[in-house]
């Protein structure tokens, strides 16, 4: 099973007026090692044509790029007022 | 005079323990959560170990939503072609229950649920930024730039502490301190899973394993817990050998422990229901922050409490002991009206001397230990060699046991003396 369709099966509340994590694109171009792309688990950073891609819609805000961007790229906050991932099982 | 005797942001295990026995003993309390409904952005490894819960709700294993009981303890060692396992199941489980699979979403709500009944004030779907300071003292938490004031306040938030990072309570998380955890819950009629497990009725299965099989020294462990009819199965990345190896997705490592040829069996035909990730804290004693200061303490996950030797994962029963734990100090320390870092230096002392910090600092080093060579490479890969030697008849004749361990380390990896090294120091840890 694909990444894509497994991220299909999640349920977000999105909040379409605040990314909760933003990242910094002058450090992430000049990146030698793109590690968040492997890291995040939701896929949330993607390599389109050697350029960084970020998307914070999928992100299940395990905290994991956070740690896993050793270049001060990342900014992270939690989502506000109840948005973002909602598990059903847990 | 503050809003409240005490603010617990988080409520999860730790937090919702710590607000139900707050509540209980009549103070005044705010538990906060950023999910709405609670329990809805909890995963869990997936096993509730122990009975800690019969302190706060002696009821739990009627009233509580637990899933299945473990019966049956699987540890398993996985190459490419192999499982190695190990199957303990006994009788004596079924009297003295150790532990229960749980899925968080419904587990946690309960809790929290509990700590609202308990007299807690429950608000859901707010995030809290920071802690509020005022003359160097923790004064409450601060939200969207308003503040609420407590006399105490208790951060259970979880493996990702946002707000006791953001307010410089504990350094950020590394490589170091934490795993990333990925799971998936995959539904299967309950009958189909009591065949596939060899179960009855509420037994259940809780099975560890150590990915052997993966390339570019990359190591992870797997879990596989039974729900009553859904299974949790998931995968546990170390942080920095991924990063080390930089070419290997976590998602995917979590896809080829679920189609290795003797897992897949066990879920085939079944509909992923969810897929989700959250971090694992795995850095053992040397993560946990300072626990208390004046006018505030840190439990559960938050402060990287939790337990893992490669053969159990624990976190949920150290979340409720120290949220309890966090609780009895808010409580004493309101009897002493003394919420200074003197005064809730208790809480450390009690954890110390609960099996929480004192498993921690018995097994310190463990985590060198679980996530060592010796561990993920040589020994799937020697006693893979070793059960095929003596199970694989050639119709030659047969050698003994010596032999053919003695060649099975050739096969590791490792040299031999490399081997006896990480093997002492293993025995020494584990």
């Amino acid at each position: 099973m694909q990444i894509e369709e497994k991220l299909s099966l999640l349920n977000y509340k999105t909040d379409k007026g605040y990314e909760h994590i933003t990242v910094k694109p002058d450090i992430c171009a000049v990146c030698p090692d793109h590690f968040c792309t492997f890291a995040c688990p939701a896929s949330c950073y993607t390599l389109i044509e050697g350029k960084l891609n970020f998307k914070y819609e999928d992100c299940v805000e395990c905290g994991t790029c956070f740690f896993a961007c050793s270049h001060g790229s990342v900014a992270w906050s939690n989502p506000k007022g109840g948005h973002g991932v909602k598990y059903k099982f847990g | 005079m503050s809003e409240f005797d005490a603010i617990v942001v988080g409520a999860g295990p730790a937090g919702s323990s710590s607000a139900i026995k707050l509540a209980s003993s009549g103070l005044n309390v705010l538990l906060v959560e950023r999910a709405d409904p609670p329990g809805s952005k909890n995963v869990s490894g997936g096993i509730l170990w122990g009975n800690e819960l019969a302190q706060i709700i002696p009821d739990w294993e009627k009233n509580a939503p637990l899933e299945r009981y473990v019966l049956s303890k699987g540890t398993g060692l996985l190459t490419e072609d192999s499982l190695i396992s190990i199957d303990f199941r006994s009788k004596k489980f079924e009297k003295n229950k150790t532990g229960y699979s749980v899925l968080r979403a419904k587990f946690d709500q309960f809790l929290a649920n509990k700590a609202k009944a308990s007299g807690a004030t429950l608000v859901t779907g707010v995030t809290v930024d920071r802690v509020a300071v005022k003359d160097k003292k923790i004064i409450g938490v601060e939200q969207d730039g308003d503040v609420i004031t407590s006399d105490v306040v208790i951060l259970a938030e979880g493996a990702n502490p946002r707000v006791a990072i953001d307010s410089g309570l504990r350094k950020p998380i590394g490589d170091r301190d934490v795993a990333i955890g990925i799971k998936e819950v995959i539904r299967l009629p309950e009958a189909t899973i009591n065949e596939r497990f060899n179960l009855r009725g509420s037994q259940g299965y809780a099975g560890e394993y150590v990915l052997g099989f993966l390339p570019g020294g990359v190591k992870a462990g797997g879990f596989l817990y039974t729900n009553k009819d859904t299974i949790s199965i998931g995968a546990v990345v170390n942080s920095a050998d991924l990063r080390a190896n930089n070419s290997t997705y976590s998602y995917n490592i979590m896809e080829q422990f679920v189609t290795h040829p003797f897992i897949a069996p066990y879920i085939e035909g079944g509909k992923v229901e969810e897929y989700s990730a959250h971090l694992v804290c795995e850095g053992g004693i040397r993560s946990v922050p300072k626990l208390s200061g004046d006018g505030y303490m840190i439990a559960g996950d938050s402060a990287s409490l939790s337990f893992s030797n490669g053969l159990v994962i624990q976190g949920m029963n150290y979340a409720i002991t120290s949220g309890i734990a966090a609780a009895e100090t808010a409580i004493a320390a309101k009897s002493r009206n003394n919420y200074s870092a003197d005064s809730l230096k208790s809480y450390d002392e009690k954890l110390a001397s609960k099996y929480v910090l004192e498993d921690m600092k018995t097994f310190k080093g463990i985590e060198g230990v679980t996530w060592s060579n010796l561990m993920h490479k040589a020994v799937p890969k020697m006693a893979e060699n070793i059960f095929f030697d003596l199970f694989y008849e050639t119709g030659q004749p047969k050698r003994h046991l010596y032999e053919i361990l003695l060649e099975s380390t050739a096969g590791s990896g490792m040299t031999k003396s490399q081997l006896i090294l990480e093997a002492y120091r293993a025995a020494r840890r584990m």
